[in-house]
């Protein structure tokens, strides 16, 4: 074990002077995206073909951005950790796209979606990224009815939408429970156009193991083919970083197994700086927990709450079964805390209540780690078919999974790590702090502040991948010197060997212990202290076992096997001892955030009525850590140093949410 | 994290497990067999997968390699043979779907990958499906470059089609229509991609030039001839119909008749 | 370059399509063949077969002719499903320990191989029994047709090969009607029942029917109690 930190500011230090300029637009904010697309300098068309853009990821962000690049004349290579493009977890969303079309005619605009996103995010965004997120919004709609994607539709032909997650709009369009497949199929299939006609090269089983930064700027990443195990270099004259979400840190997560921080985290420590690793959100409708066998967790689509009312037992340690208890004897504790949104509050503060709830002593199921979920009263009122017509496939799962049927017996559900805000930092073109480095979708931290509305991460991703990134990337390619760099380069080299060094020693570490084992712990550590709620002494604490673990970790995993051949034990623990250091950063960045915001709950910092405050004076920033090579973070120097980049409210009034 | 509800029985099951072991595409292949005891109903089968491979390793054994990743029955990865079957013994449910009370005691399983020689083992029940990418790459999409798209509501289609759309479009690529063809044959995988574009006013103008090229992309890998059989929608995890292979016979024999000629003016493929 | 014919018919489609085809054609052959047989029964001494028998002598070339092609669906029908089959084994080279149906197969699916080379067998048998009893190139005598073939199906082996035969048959028609109009593409769901039905009355209406002849030789020995 550790030596204990004595105080979180010893944790680290404050840069001097902020590398950070987001180059954002000024002037007007509507203009601001036409105006800054109209001075980013051109390619010029003959010039294209000799550009070469590295695509790491392959879901929304990814193959968008791939496909797109390749149709404007790029050349481009995809790497994919899967065996093919389309198994990325973007297929997995459920609910939706927001976009701001108005088709219902209920008073949606480009300015309400900016406006419900800054205000949904916590007013940790930054306005001019959210302003042009929601003003490519549409046209996002447009392109993926094009390639074909059979979002639902009206009788009469037209498309057709939907309230979701709480907006007092219907601006969600939607594929049946399955929106993010059919978007995600919709970018896949344009992808493999581009590389059937050759302008795409596609690597699948690929993982991204380095960053490669050649005078400073991105040239190259260093990949390991997970079949045969063979260590290759790429260069080319930008990387693009579409990667994902690091929610595994937590070990249960409604991610896919694959889903992992590696790449991020490796341009990370090549110095690209990572913001507000803090904020996760954590989804308060899943199935819960069922035994120490769990691998995931499973998300059932927030439109559940629309019918189904959340109830605990009124009293403590109540064992009955549902049916058993009375009304009277029941606490709808959403209904009764919140009586304007009652069951439909944002995520974060019905997860939050949950949690309050399974605290207090008053969970249900066997381990008392979950709420009811009910539709005795739905089904009472509008029949078990209407029910079964709007939720039956969710309701299906529920009954595979937990071998309950939801018609009969409450939901048992219980908040899970779902999606997480934080991630590289990025400018107005998507660049990170290293130069020719693109980071897109939700690997970066840009437009979700501190809390993401339902059904607007798809939409992020694709508007990263199809309507920003194909201008942005020009300023690089045109504005820059890019002087012709090849794999032979001193920093492929020792890029190379330096993977070549953390894989082997994984695998001649020798220890006692599975790779999972360690990840459960690290998991747990995290949820219990780095989750929901959070408070400077748990998070203390959680810091001295995260160190504690990883050097366990890196002295007795064991890791069977050979590097040539398939070996996923191998590729885990590569990601597994990127997560303890990532928890790291996470737990740092929550004990210097002494607000409440979002999906960042500090203990403190509540008002009396235990709600989340913000604290606009001190934190009304974007927090940008920097990994400082020499710094041992236990004891010695910090790891990091902490470059913050101000927020200014011009359109949206700082305000505190309410949901009462 | 301790033990979860226990509304189900306690006991946990004992089974004996005949796994697929291959070291490598070239290696030769075998079953061995595992014991393993006290599986909780309540796990996925991916998950019994899971505790066994702690297991070996600890003994110090290598784990059994498979593939997964969403472990929600959507993103297509997973898909072992159970005891023959694809996906198992339920309907409409991924490998990842599947749970362990769908088991008794006592009971032996067996556990292969999906065979087909468009499929070759990379290594235990890790199969290579890149077949099916290959086969997408030439003609599985809508020509549409990024920017050029037109309203969205300015395209009507009808619900009934856009419905059927969808029916097809609910694809995951896992591959279980080729395991469990007698035939090995991808015609429902093509056709439900021919269906789901071939459906919509979107996909029309390429309808003759997609299925084409799909099809000779599908026989160019070696999956076999479609029987009629059907075990491939039985199979499905997402139960596409075997309407769509219909369907695709039917442009594939249309589009062989009409399909003009290439020219040098850029007529034809 | 290929020609457009000959990359369909390389597809597998295209085989496909083909082999539906002449199925369809040659269900339509045995069609005809059965009502033409049907005059066995019409009386005792084999007169209306006699009469019928004739009519396809007197058709001349046209009778050829119609030989020829019947022959040639006949064979193109079982290149195909030859093919097919050798092509399916090559892919999957490596077997499964075990298949067991989730629901899509029936029997009649899974052995059109079998059943087929049975009806293969069959055929040499009958076309040796009726066709070749007088080599190739003549017709057997109308006249004393219907008592060759009574002769032949009222021995227990006779009935036994004919009948088994057509048992092969029926199960192979099971699946093929509606199996030929899946590969032409015909389905709709408004339909689907019908075609099965079809299928189900052809198969066993046909098969039935033919299997009546050995079934009757052997009870009657062409003494038919109603004529």
């Amino acid at each position: 074990m550790q030596t204990t930190s004595k105080s979180p500011s010893d944790l680290f230090t404050r840069a001097t002077t902020s590398r950070l300029d987001s180059k954002c637009p000024t002037g007007p904010m509507a203009e601001r995206w036409d105006k800054h697309r109209f001075e980013l300098k051109l390619v010029n068309p003959a010039n294209k073909r000799k550009f070469h853009a590295l695509v790491v990821g392959s879901g929304l962000a990814g193959a968008s951005a791939a496909a797109s690049l390749a149709e404007l004349g790029y050349q481009v290579s995809v790497f994919s950790i899967h065996d093919s493009p389309r198994r990325a977890h973007s297929i997995a969303a459920q609910g939706g796209i927001n976009a701001a079309k108005n088709y219902p005619n209920d008073g949606d605009s480009v300015r309400r979606l900016f406006y419900d996103t800054v205000k949904g995010g916590d007013f940790r965004a930054r306005e001019s990224n959210v302003h042009r997120l929601a003003q490519v919004s549409n046209a996002i709609i447009d392109q993926c009815v094009a390639q074909g994607v059979p979002f639902a539709r009206e009788y009469g032909g037209l498309l057709d939408n939907r309230s979701f997650g709480g907006a007092q709009v219907s601006r969600t369009f939607y594929a049946r429970g399955q929106t993010g497949q059919q978007l995600l199929l919709g970018a896949y299939q344009s992808l493999m156009r581009q590389v059937g006609l050759g302008k795409v090269t596609l690597h699948a089983r690929h993982e991204m193991l380095d960053l490669v930064v050649v005078d400073g700027v991105a040239r190259g990443i260093v990949t390991r083919d997970v079949v045969s195990g063979e260590i290759e270099s790429h260069a080319g004259d930008a990387v693009l970083l579409c990667t994902g979400g690091y929610g595994n840190v937590f070990y249960l997560s409604t991610n896919a197994k694959k889903s992992n921080v590696t790449a991020a985290w490796r341009a990370h420590k090549r110095g690209a700086l990572f913001a507000n690793p803090c904020f996760t959100q954590i989804h308060p409708t899943c199935i819960p927990v069922s035994g120490s066998h769990q691998s995931k967790l499973t998300l059932m689509s927030e439109s559940l709450r629309n019918d189904g009312r959340v109830w605990v037992p009124a009293k403590k340690g109540d064992s009955r079964s549902a049916d058993q208890i009375p009304e009277s004897e029941r606490d709808y504790y959403l209904e009764r805390r919140y009586p304007s949104f009652g069951n439909l509050v944002p995520r974060d503060i019905a997860s939050r209540a949950a949690k309050q709830m399974v605290d207090d002593g008053r969970g249900v199921g066997g381990n008392g780690m979950s709420v009811f979920l009910d539709f005795r009263d739905a089904i009472q009122r509008e029949g078990a078919d209407k029910i079964r017509e709007r939720y039956g496939n969710l309701f299906q799962m529920y009954e595979r999974i937990t071998a309950d049927d939801p018609y009969r017996i409450p939901m048992r559900i219980y908040p899970a790590v779902h999606y997480t805000m934080g991630g590289l930092w990025v400018d107005y073109n998507l660049e990170s702090t290293v130069p020719g480095l693109f980071v897109l979708g939700e690997a970066n931290f840009s437009d979700h502040g501190a809390n993401r509305l339902g059904a607007s991460a798809l939409m992020q991703g694709l508007a990263d991948g199809y309507f920003v990134i194909p201008y942005t990337i020009g300023a690089h390619f045109a504005g820059r010197k890019l002087p012709k760099v090849s794999t032979d380069h001193e920093a492929f080299r020792e890029a190379e060997a330096a993977v070549r060094a953390r894989v082997g020693k994984l695998l001649a570490t020798d220890g006692r212990r599975t790779v999972d084992q360690f990840h459960r712990q690290l998991g747990l550590v995290m949820w219990d202290h780095c989750g929901m709620g959070r408070n400077e002494s748990g998070l203390l604490a959680a810091l001295d076992k995260i160190r504690g673990l990883r050097e366990e970790f890196h002295a007795d995993v064991r890791v069977l096997g050979e590097n040539e051949s398939v070996n996923m034990s191998l590729e885990n623990a590569g990601r597994v001892a990127d997560y303890f250091e990532l928890a790291e950063l996470m737990v740092i960045d929550a004990l210097h955030r002494r607000e409440s915001c979002g999906g960042h709950f500090r203990e403190e910092y509540q008002t009396e009525e235990g709600e989340a405050r913000r604290d606009d004076e001190n934190f009304c920033y974007v927090a940008a850590w920097e990994h400082a090579a020499s710094g041992s973070g236990s004891g010695g120097a910090p790891r990091w140093s902490l470059h913050s980049e101000p927020l200014t409210f011009e359109e949206v009034k700082l305000t505190q949410r309410s949901y009462k | 994290m301790s033990a979860g509800h226990d509304d189900h029985g306690s006991g946990g099951l004992d089974l004996t497990l005949h796994i697929w072991r291959q070291e490598s595409s070239e290696a030769q292949g075998r079953f061995e067999t595992y014991p393993l005891h006290d599986v909780s109903p309540d796990m996925s089968f991916l998950e019994m997968l899971d505790v066994l491979n702690e297991q070996l390793v600890r003994e110090g054994r290598e784990p059994v390699e498979f593939d997964h990743d969403c472990r929600e029955g959507i993103c297509g990865s997973c898909g072992v043979m159970i005891n023959g079957q694809a996906h198992g013994p339920d309907r409409e449910t991924a490998t990842c779907q599947l749970h362990m009370r769908r088991f008794k005691s006592g009971e032996t399983i067996f556990i292969e990958p999906f065979r087909a020689r468009a499929f070759p083992v990379l290594r235990d029940l890790v199969v290579d499906r890149s077949a099916f990418d290959r086969i997408m790459s030439k003609g599985g999409f809508v020509s549409v470059n990024t920017g050029a798209a037109r309203d969205a509501n300015s395209i009507l289609i009808p619900k009934e089609n856009a419905d059927l759309a969808m029916d097809a479009a609910a694809c995951i690529g896992c591959g279980a229509c080729v395991a469990a063809c007698p035939n090995a044959a991808a015609m429902l995988f093509v056709g439900a991609k021919i269906s789901h574009l071939g459906l919509l006013p979107q996909g029309r103008p390429e309808r003759s030039r997609r299925v084409l090229a799909m099809v000779a992309q599908m026989d160019a890998e070696g999956f076999g001839n479609c029987g009629n059989i059907y075990e491939c929608e039985a199979a499905c995890p997402k139960a596409i119909s075997v309407e769509n292979i219909a369907r695709l016979n039917r442009d594939y024999l249309i589009a062989s008749a009409t399909e003009r000629p290439p020219t040098a003016s850029g007529g034809g493929a | 370059m290929m020609s457009r014919c000959q990359v369909f018919l390389r597809s597998s489609i295209g085989k496909k399509l083909l082999m539906a085809l002449t199925g369809l054609f040659l269900i339509g052959f045995l069609v005809a063949h059965l009502a033409g047989n049907l005059t066995l029964f019409v009386d005792a001494d084999g007169g209306a077969m006699a009469v019928y028998a004739q009519k396809l002598a007197d058709l001349g070339p046209l009778l050829w002719i119609a030989e020829v092609g019947l022959f040639v669906l006949f064979v193109v029908h079982l290149g195909l499903g030859m093919r097919a089959a050798m092509e399916n084994r090559e892919a999957r080279p490596a077997r499964y320990k075990d298949t067991a149906p989730k629901g899509g197969r029936s029997p009649a699916s899974v052995t059109m191989i079998a059943t087929g080379v049975v009806i293969l067998l069959f055929l040499i048998v009958h076309l040796i029994d009726f066709r070749l009893v007088d080599g190739l190139f003549a017709h057997p005598e109308p006249a004393t047709l219907a008592k060759v073939v009574v002769e032949r199906l009222s021995s227990p082996l006779g009935a036994a090969i004919y009948f088994f035969g057509m048992v092969a048959l029926g199960v192979h028609l099971w699946h093929a009607f509606q199996s030929a109009l899946q590969t032409l593409g015909l389905r709709h769901p408004a339909y689907d029942k019908s075609i099965k039905c079809v299928g189900a009355v052809l198969a066993v209406g046909v098969a039935g029917l033919f299997a009546a002849f050995p079934v009757l030789c052997l009870i009657y020995k062409g003494d038919w109690p109603w004529s």
